[in-house]
């Protein structure tokens, strides 16, 4: 059995990374604003995110928001709209500061004091593969009680070292860890 | 207008003075008085402790339960009454007689030779003044057995013959046994120590609970059980899988027929909400009688439910041990004249996704018992291995909670137990306010339910003669006819409540006019 999958969907397997399915779940708990930025609504909640104190300036410009003041002012006014890349670039800054003002918060939420979260594995999807090929994977759960690795990976945009802390996480599961490298969802509550 | 009044007088023949009852502080004092917890009265009651408190905290009960337990603290006043002059009368023999304790409970003979029977007569004390009576047994510390005395607060046999570790009878170890397994309680470990087990179950529990910190304030005990609704919900669901044979899947991969757009927008499930209102009504005037479905989201919680992650088939073809969403084209519906059609009033013709108990209604009404239409033609399913009974221990706690609490008029735990079951539905699917289950297919299956059981309410009421008028919501049900014949009146799960009764139609003066077919309009 090796640990990590050389092939992954060789013989028809589906499934994401189990890593990147962990950054969906804790994306989706840290509530992003749902509007796109493409619209109005969308743009001018995400600027006065970005733009409501000094502090939060200076996170935005710390994560690629590398625009005037009088830039944004003019944006927040609606004189002057963003273009195509500065609209992603004001999206990117917004998740990323999201994410780090989030993750304290998430973190303790998680760690429950000690107690840890209790983490679903939903294994990957085997539908497409051959019976003959087909082996049984079950879906496990996992409690997981140290977050602060995952927390901050996450939070820094970090995918390897959300990867690493990730995989140092399953390998509790035992010597059949490596089938969990991919999966189809993870889900936790928090 | 004549049995209208005659309604009036019923209800003031069958209405009647209420006992009256002791002002509650005195309540709790002669409850006590007599040894008696909460739960021991409670239980003579048939109602939870929980409600015995609020009782002794100032709410009042009503009805049968008023009187018995009206019927209870005046037996507990004369009993009282009773010890007290078996006590006077007793200090005053302790006076009279000499100091003859000693010899008596030292000797043998005499006192094994006395039977049992004489316990009610106080055994005289070796010193009068560390002894007491007891009015109630209570266990004896040496052997457990019910001893009338205590020494320096501890209860015992003041007799050797009478206390079961000491005497050396031959019956003496199967005694011991025997006393040791009748009165057991029920250990828990808490920590490095161990406690007593609390039986009680969670919901009255958490009433009582809240009624204390409220200090007996109903709303503000209601409103506060109200908002730990749904985490008190997912608790009871917790306990309740204790050693079921499925764990709860809770975050499972969901197909995007179940996800929401957006926040606001819906997914693609027809649930089958009934809206019904019957075309046409022969003319003359009808008397309508709204009734209402009681806890119907409750008794939906029976229904097959896919147990994990929701797999994709294609094909006209129903697997009964498999539960989930079926995209559907649904048959024609030729009675809507008379009953509403079981996929409720759709707009769009052409498949739709429906959910398992629709599903199962379709084939039902479409087999040779009802043969109402033909089968629905499914063209792909996302379905699980299912099982009713996965929220049935929840379901039965809830039920049993509110069935208690109806009895009892007990209507805090009968507002917590509404919240507790109607917000896990509502919340279990992608909601914020319960992220312990994302189980939105679980949602949908449910809500199918109530509307099933809703239609096949309607069915019967047709069926047994009633004119159908309209069916609507999760659990409205309007009739013309003598409905009690058919459902039940009252509050309970199976019963029917009377929400409105309103005439509808065209008075006429003229009856003949009344029967002359309709020509002109």
């Amino acid at each position: 059995m090796p640990e990590r999958t050389a092939e992954f969907g060789k013989y028809g397997a589906s499934g994401i990374k189990g890593h990147e399915a962990v950054a969906r779940r804790l994306d989706a708990l840290a509530d992003f604003i749902a509007t796109p930025v493409t619209t109005r609504r969308g743009l001018m909640a995400r600027l006065h995110y970005l733009t409501r104190t000094p502090h939060a300036r200076a996170a935005a410009y710390d994560a690629g928001l590398t625009v005037t003041d009088r830039t944004l002012q003019a944006w927040l006014a609606g004189t002057r709209s963003p273009t195509k890349q500065n609209l992603a670039r004001i999206d990117d800054a917004y998740r990323a500061v999201r994410r780090r003002n989030v993750a304290r918060y998430l973190l303790a939420r998680l760690n429950r004091a000690g107690r840890g979260t209790r983490v679903e594995i939903h294994p990957l999807n085997q539908s497409g593969v051959r019976p003959s090929h087909q082996r049984v994977v079950e879906l496990r759960t996992l409690n997981i009680r140290h977050w602060e690795a995952l927390v901050a990976a996450w939070s820094t945009g970090d995918d390897r070292a959300l990867d690493d802390a990730w995989i140092e996480q399953i390998v509790d599961l035992g010597s059949q860890w490596g089938q969990y490298e991919y999966v189809t969802n993870i889900g936790f509550a928090a | 207008m004549k049995p209208q009044f005659e309604a009036i007088d019923a209800l003031l023949a069958a209405a009647r003075k209420e006992v009256e009852l002791p002002p509650a502080e005195q309540r709790r004092a002669l409850r006590e008085a007599l040894d008696l917890s909460r739960a021991q009265v409670a239980r003579a009651l048939g109602v939870s402790p929980s409600t015995v408190g609020g009782w002794e905290a100032g709410r009042d009960p009503a009805g049968d339960v008023r009187e018995r337990y009206a019927y209870f603290l005046e037996g507990a006043q004369a009993k009282l009454a009773d010890l007290d002059a078996a006590r006077q009368a007793e200090t005053a023999a302790h006076t009279d007689l000499p100091q003859v304790g000693p010899a008596m409970s030292g000797g043998g003979a005499a006192t094994a030779a006395k039977p049992r029977g004489t316990a009610d007569q106080p055994y005289p004390a070796p010193e009068a003044d560390d002894v007491e009576d007891l009015g109630v047994p209570r266990p004896c510390v040496l052997c457990g057995q019910p001893a009338r005395h205590q020494v320096a607060g501890f209860p015992q046999h003041l007799d050797p013959a009478q206390c079961a570790t000491t005497a050396p009878a031959p019956a003496a170890p199967a005694k011991r046994l025997q006393g040791r397994t009748a009165e057991t309680i029920k250990t828990v470990p808490a920590g490095r120590r161990v406690r007593t087990a609390s039986d009680a179950d969670p919901i009255a529990a958490a009433v009582a609970e809240a009624l204390e910190a409220h200090e007996g304030d109903v709303d503000a005990a209601t409103a506060a059980l109200v908002k730990r609704a749904i985490p008190d919900a997912m608790a009871l669901l917790d306990d309740c899988r204790k050693g079921g044979r499925y764990a709860i899947v809770a975050h499972p991969w969901i197909p995007d027929i179940l996800r929401k757009p957006s926040a606001r927008g819906a997914d693609q499930i027809w649930e089958a909400r009934p809206k019904w209102t019957r075309p046409e009504l022969p003319s003359g005037t009808h008397e309508v009688t709204a009734l209402d479905i009681n806890g119907a989201y409750l008794s939906a919680l029976k229904t097959h439910l896919p147990i994990g992650q929701l797999e994709h088939t294609a094909g006209n073809h129903h697997d009964r041990r498999r539960a989930g969403v079926h995209l559907i084209t649904p048959p024609a519906w030729e009675h809507g004249a008379y009953l509403p059609n079981p996929i409720g009033n759709r707009d769009e013709p052409g498949p739709l996704w429906v959910t398992e108990p629709t599903l199962r209604l379709l084939l039902r009404l479409s087999g040779p018992r009802y043969g109402l239409c033909e089968p629905p033609q499914i063209h792909e399913s996302f379905t699980s291995g299912a099982t009713e009974s996965l929220l049935e221990k929840f379901r039965i706690a809830l039920k049993d909670a509110r069935e208690r609490a109806l009895a009892e008029g007990d209507e805090v735990t009968l507002e917590y137990v509404k919240a507790m079951y109607s917000k896990f539905v509502s919340t279990m699917g992608e909601s914020n306010y319960n992220r312990e289950l994302y189980r939105p297919d679980w949602m949908h299956l449910i809500r199918s339910q109530a509307f099933a059981n809703l239609w096949m309410k309607a069915h019967k009421a047709h069926d047994e003669g009633l004119t159908v008028v309209r069916a609507m919501g999760t659990d409205e049900l309007h009739v013309i006819g003598t409905w009690r014949r058919v459902f039940a009146e009252g509050r309970g799960v199976f019963e029917a409540k009377v929400k409105d009764v309103y005439t509808v139609g065209t008075a006429t003066a003229d009856p003949a006019a009344a029967k002359k077919p309709r020509t002109e309009n």
